[in-house]
């Protein structure tokens, strides 16, 4: 029992380290007033947790994030299957797919600025943008991956192409689709915000910016604490939910001891 | 089989040629202020990055990048070992490391400029920390990964601690730390372009941004299409460079596949 506390213990004295450092770091004013002190950041958090303003800002980019992700998903596996599915249109997008693939969507913000204007629609193209393709490759790979014993063993039992692809590809592909969701959802808010921050896209990406125009450095800070904390459960809600949906699969079953 | 073969090799290198061909004799003519003849934006590509800004905004870009990746990686490594091989020093910064993860790496830009200003240093800085945290803890996963059986295999031989971590600890974990290097320069390649987006007039980003702000689409686009392909080469880079440091683990992966 003692063992099982320590760790937890070091990490509160990790944190609290962390915070009195920062207030020291203020006071001493090594950076004028660009570092707030630690309290007077906490004392703004809680005071812009009270706006309604912010409250719509976090909205506009969770939907923005979720909504995009949502068609991204959608539209990524239904791409990956075709892609995966047929070798003729594998080799005809490989090319196109490889070079697209480590191009990040910030580069194509200008030109998504440019024709849609600081407004939701870019940032919503922005994040199908940055988390399609992933979703597209992975999904390619599950499919190449699916036993190939299974696929023959559901058309000697009279299977159609239609169903086999639902009843044997889609799941062999689901782990690794489910690999892409986890890296794609995080992807999709650090993207809305960056279509925010950069492009002037609705949610807490332009308050950001805004903040750091107008030397509002402890609504700076403030908001990038929101960020961390809703980093952190945009992680935690991705891997419960991949947990769920494929609770079947062996690398996630549990260990029978 | 042979002509399935030509047929795909056909089809790979004909589809994107085609794109190619149809983007420049579809866009000829176009007075869309948005989308400028290919014609245009090769010329312009031309003009701006062959040799004009090469040195003032390519190399410094490609510079800070390569400097912050540089410094992120080997603290990322540095300190990913610290902490898996103290574990109280891993208990005590677990938290924060995943906390600070959490924040989009681009997030952190507004407080460089405001902590540092817009000069080079703010822009290593800022690339060289948000591509630190991907590194750091694929190291740590690396080495906790690390079987048992090969660390006593290790203390039986009795080899000296460094002789443990720079010749047992360290290859076994080089696949986990590639990954994570990788993901590190995609972030450094990112935060390179949002830190140089963000308020700086140098660099290949704020050229992009400024010719989109000016309405000059074709020196956009040429700046779109650079930047697409430094990504696009720098990735190769990597994979060329782990390809070498980790031909041994392909190897054996081959081999375990093919049995």
């Amino acid at each position: 029992m003692k063992v099982s506390i320590h760790p937890y213990a070091l990490s509160a004295v990790g944190i609290a380290g962390a915070l009195v450092i920062w207030q020291i770091l203020s006071a001493a004013n090594l950076a004028g007033n660009a570092l707030p002190a630690a309290t007077t950041v906490f004392a703004t958090l809680a005071s812009i947790l009270g706006t309604g303003a912010f409250w719509s800002s976090l909205g506009a980019t969770l939907g923005v994030a979720l909504l995009a992700l949502a068609v991204a998903a959608v539209a990524g596996v239904a791409l990956g299957l075709l892609v995966g599915s047929f070798e003729p249109v594998r080799y005809a997008t490989a090319a196109v797919l490889e070079f697209l693939k480590p191009v990040p969507p910030i580069v194509i913000l200008p030109l998504a600025v440019l024709v849609l204007g600081p407004t939701a629609e870019m940032s919503f193209f922005l994040v199908v943008f940055g988390c399609l393709l992933p979703i597209v490759m992975q999904t390619v790979d599950g499919v190449q991956g699916a036993d190939p014993v299974a696929r023959d063993t559901a058309r000697s039992y009279g299977m159609g192409e239609g169903e086999i692809l639902a009843r044997v590809v889609l799941p062999s592909a689901m782990p690794y689709i489910g690999t892409a969701m986890r890296v794609a959802a995080p992807a999709a808010l650090v993207v809305t915000v960056v279509a925010g921050l950069l492009g002037g896209g609705p949610g807490l990406g332009q308050n950001i910016y805004q903040a750091q125009a107008a030397g509002d450095y402890a609504s700076l800070y403030a908001l990038v604490i929101v960020l961390g904390v809703l980093g952190l459960l945009f992680q935690a809600a991705t891997r419960l939910a991949e947990r769920r949906v494929l609770h079947w699969h062996e690398s996630y079953r549990e260990v029978v001891h | 089989m042979r002509n399935l073969a030509i047929r795909n090799l056909v089809i790979g290198t004909g589809i994107p040629v085609l794109l190619l061909v149809a983007w420049w004799f579809l866009s000829a003519n176009s007075a869309d202020p948005f989308f400028p003849p290919l014609e245009t934006i090769l010329l312009r590509f031309q003009e701006l990055w062959l040799f004009d800004h090469f040195q003032s905004d390519v190399l410094l870009s490609l510079g800070n990048l390569f400097l912050g990746f540089a410094i992120a990686a080997v603290a990322g490594v540095a300190l990913g070992f610290a902490t898996a091989l103290v574990p109280p020093v891993r208990w005590m910064i677990d938290p924060l490391i995943h906390f600070l993860r959490g924040i989009p790496p681009v997030a952190l830009v507004p407080i460089f400029i405001s902590l540092i200003g817009f000069g080079t240093q703010m822009r290593v800085t800022s690339i060289a920390l948000a591509a630190f945290f991907p590194t750091m803890i694929a190291t740590v996963d690396g080495i906790r990964s690390v079987s048992n059986d090969l660390m006593d295999v290790a203390r039986v031989y009795r080899l000296s601690r460094k002789e443990r971590v720079l010749n047992v600890l360290l290859p076994a974990a080089m696949p986990q730390i590639f990954s994570g290097l990788q993901v590190s320069l995609q972030v450094a390649f990112i935060v390179m372009i949002a830190s140089e987006m963000l308020g700086s007039s140098q660099g290949i980003g704020a050229m992009t941004l400024l010719a989109q702000q000016s309405f000059m689409a074709a020196d956009m686009w040429a700046g779109i299409l650079l930047l697409g392909v430094i990504g696009f080469l720098v990735n190769i880079l990597f994979g060329l460079l782990r390809g070498k440091v980790l031909s041994w683990y392909i190897g054996s992966r081959r081999l375990a596949r093919a049995a």
